[in-house]
């Protein structure tokens, strides 16, 4: 994969961190998992199981928290314990200690390798910081789209029942996450991460 | 193919028909059905069991199964704390609930279905024969088990089933990057570079290799609730239904911790055995540190077994960490008592709480006093717990300190050693008030009683017979199988 495409990748993770609309947020990562898959589709040879794989997911993901956010509307998006600049230099910050802690881990190419990084480095920055339950769901989404450039950059390719495996996981973690933020809408009027903490005193 | 790869096969499928057979059946039948199933899978598991334990030196090694001494220890275990929360399941169903996660119509058969589906998950772990394979496993009861911790539908039972979705989803990404290095290292491509057996041939340098195992010792801790990661156990624990807090406690605990262990023996050779061994070592003892304390506070029944379970999971890693067979034949011992003594105390919650409402929030006292049987059966568990002689929770700690100061890690043994003198006096005291401690007046029934109080029959020879079998194992065939690994 590119050093360029990679880039887009980590920039679309970034935005996921500091945008505001839990929509714009599913956006980007459905985004980040299509150009995943369509560069799965180019670089295949032969194989394009996990083109599709990704492609699946990134549309099923997609229609599914689409669908939650329709379904529990908020008079305003939930505010996030953190600004959005201080989010983003979190994130940054984070994901440069990793690139620093973890050495060369074999895969494609070193901009991969540190995308992969700032992937996960981002998701968990926006599961962590992110007071609406639906940015956690997105969170771990960001961070498996980060394990995905990683298996698309393994020197010998993954293994598709692995690949499969991992997008099925994903899928159901994401349809529990939704109706455990259906049901906390319910019972508290909005899906904020805030209003349930506030139970343990 | 082979009578051990149909059994494995009869292990993981039998739960999974045991749930479709509960999606089929009458309204009426349910209870029945679900105990015939859940019967027949335990029958197969305990089967497996029995065949891997009597030749542990002939241990089947494939692709995607394996079945070792390990993998018939754990798969035993699962299958009789999922028989024992599919029995005492009719008293937790009988409680009224109109704020669950499923209409009440609905609740008996999807709680079942559930049941039955993470069992059959569980089971699957220890029997897979591939480090990717057992992930996915993990991350399956991840969503199902969330599913279940959350499905009283009380706020602080939401709020317990989202932590711990959010926080252990979290931690297994992060195993996964691990995995994802591994197979960079690999020699080759595809599902088979991940085979226990392979990774011990992984080409990705020591340095690479011991960031990899680090990554996939800190997600699988997220899961088996060791310290600093372990924030959602006390919660998801406490909040859950009681025998769905026994097979996360008694079943799935262990069943991942042996995804960790597998993974320390396949990669000892690559990062070196003693920094493998050093890792759990201090996971171990940062978990003892976390939950001493803990165990010295007056608090609600099942919180106090849930950070029994963080002190437990803590035993288990110093035992697999000191790696000789004198401590693995205690942690062999350990899993398999702890199972029992907790699977016990959480079964018990039900009439405990039926008996004292208020136990749900506070220190339950006096049991022993208002209701006699019911005390008993808490005094049971939490003894065996502490590892109160004859316990064999108390054979196997000191089997597991004695294995470290063979090992030769005395620093580490006589620190665990101190660590669980504290713990063993913090649970004593809490056994103590809750089965003699001053008692307000009481006079609900306790419901489900007699059913929990049959098991605790059956858990007391069991648990005994355990303490004896524990003086034994350290120079038994099955000890040195354990201190192999795969091979």
């Amino acid at each position: 994969m590119s050093g360029g495409l990679v880039w887009v990748l980590v920039a679309l993770g970034l935005a996921v961190v500091v945008v505001r609309r839990r929509s714009f947020a599913v956006g980007l990562v459905t985004a980040q998992a299509l150009v995943l898959a369509v560069e799965a589709a180019r670089h295949g040879t032969g194989d394009t199981t996990s083109a599709v794989v990704l492609a699946v997911r990134a549309v099923a993901l997609a229609a599914l928290l689409l669908l939650v956010v329709s379904r529990t509307r908020e008079p305003r998006p939930v505010r996030a314990g953190i600004a959005p600049l201080a989010r983003g230099g979190l994130a940054v910050g984070f994901a440069l200690a990793l690139t620093w802690l973890v050495p060369t881990i074999g895969l494609g190419s070193g901009n991969a390798e540190r995308g992969v990084l700032a992937l996960i480095a981002f998701g968990i920055v926006a599961a962590a910081t992110r007071r609406a339950t639906l940015f956690a769901v997105v969170g771990i989404v960001l961070c498996e789209n980060g394990l995905a450039l990683a298996a698309l950059e393994l020197p010998h390719g993954s293994s598709s029942a692995i690949e499969l495996g991992v997008a099925f996981d994903l899928t159901l973690v994401a349809l529990v996450g939704a109706v455990f933020h259906e049901r906390i809408f319910a019972e508290f009027g909005a899906g904020d991460t805030a209003a349930l903490r506030s139970l343990r005193g | 193919m082979a009578s051990r790869e149909l059994l494995a096969l009869a292990v993981v499928v039998t739960p999974v028909l045991g749930g479709l057979a509960v999606l089929c059946a009458p309204r009426r039948a349910l209870n029945g059905v679900a105990a015939a199933g859940a019967a027949l899978s335990a029958a197969f598991a305990l089967a497996l069991s029995a065949v891997a334990l009597a030749e542990p030196a002939r241990a089947l090694v494939e692709r995607w199964v394996v079945v070792d001494a390990a993998a018939g220890m754990l798969v035993g275990v699962i299958g009789v704390v999922g028989v024992t929360a599919v029995l005492v399941s009719p008293a937790y169903l009988a409680i009224p609930s109109d704020r669950g996660l499923v209409p009440p119509g609905r609740r008996p058969r999807i709680f079942y279905v559930l049941v039955f589906d993470f069992w059959a998950i569980l089971a699957a772990i220890p029997l897979m024969g591939n480090l990717g394979g057992a992930w996915l496993l993990v991350e399956a009861t991840t969503a199902v088990s969330a599913v279940l911790v959350g499905f009283g539908g009380k706020p602080r039972a939401l709020e317990a089933a989202w932590k711990y979705l959010i926080l252990t989803s979290l931690g297994l990404g992060v195993a996964l990057l691990g995995i994802v290095i591994l197979a960079a290292g690999a020699a080759h491509g595809g599902l088979d570079a991940l085979s226990w057996r392979e990774l011990s041939h992984v080409r990705t340098g020591h340095g690479a290799a011991l960031v990899a195992y680090l990554l996939l010792l800190a997600g699988l801790a997220a899961k088996i609730g060791w310290a600093p990661v372990h924030n959602w156990l006390p919660d998801a624990h406490s909040e859950a239904p009681a025998p769905v807090s026994a097979l996360l406690s008694a079943a799935l605990l262990p069943a991942v911790l042996l995804v960790a262990w597998r993974s320390s023996q396949a990669l000892s050779p690559v990062i070196g055995a003693s920094t493998a061994q050093s890792v759990l070592v201090g996971f171990g003892l940062l978990s003892l540190f976390v939950a001493v304390p803990f165990l010295w506070q007056a608090m609600p029944w099942k919180r106090l077994l849930a950070y029994s379970s963080l002190e437990h999971m803590g035993v288990i890693a110093l035992g697999i960490g000191f790696g000789t067979p004198l401590a693995l034949a205690g942690v062999a011992v350990h899993i398999t008592g702890h199972a029992l003594a907790k699977a016990l105390g959480f079964y018990a919650a039900t009439p405990l709480l039926g008996h004292e409402p208020r136990a749900a929030g506070h220190p339950a006292t006096g049991i022993g006093r208002t209701q006699p049987s019911l005390g008993a059966v808490l005094g049971v568990s939490l003894g065996a717990l502490a590892g109160l002689p004859p316990s064999p929770l108390f054979v196997s700690e000191v089997l597991i300190v004695a294995g470290g100061f063979a090992a030769g890690r005395p620093w580490a043994s006589s620190v665990a050693a101190v660590l669980l003198t504290l713990g063993f006096l913090g649970l004593a005291h809490a056994l103590i008030e809750t089965t003699a401690g001053k008692a307000p007046a009481r006079d609900r029934p306790a419901a489900g009683l007699r059913g929990v109080v049959l098991l605790a029959g059956l858990a007391v020879p069991c648990l005994l017979a355990l303490s004896a079998a524990a003086l034994w194992l350290p120079g038994s065939s099955i000890a040195r199988a354990l201190a192999q690994g795969i091979r």
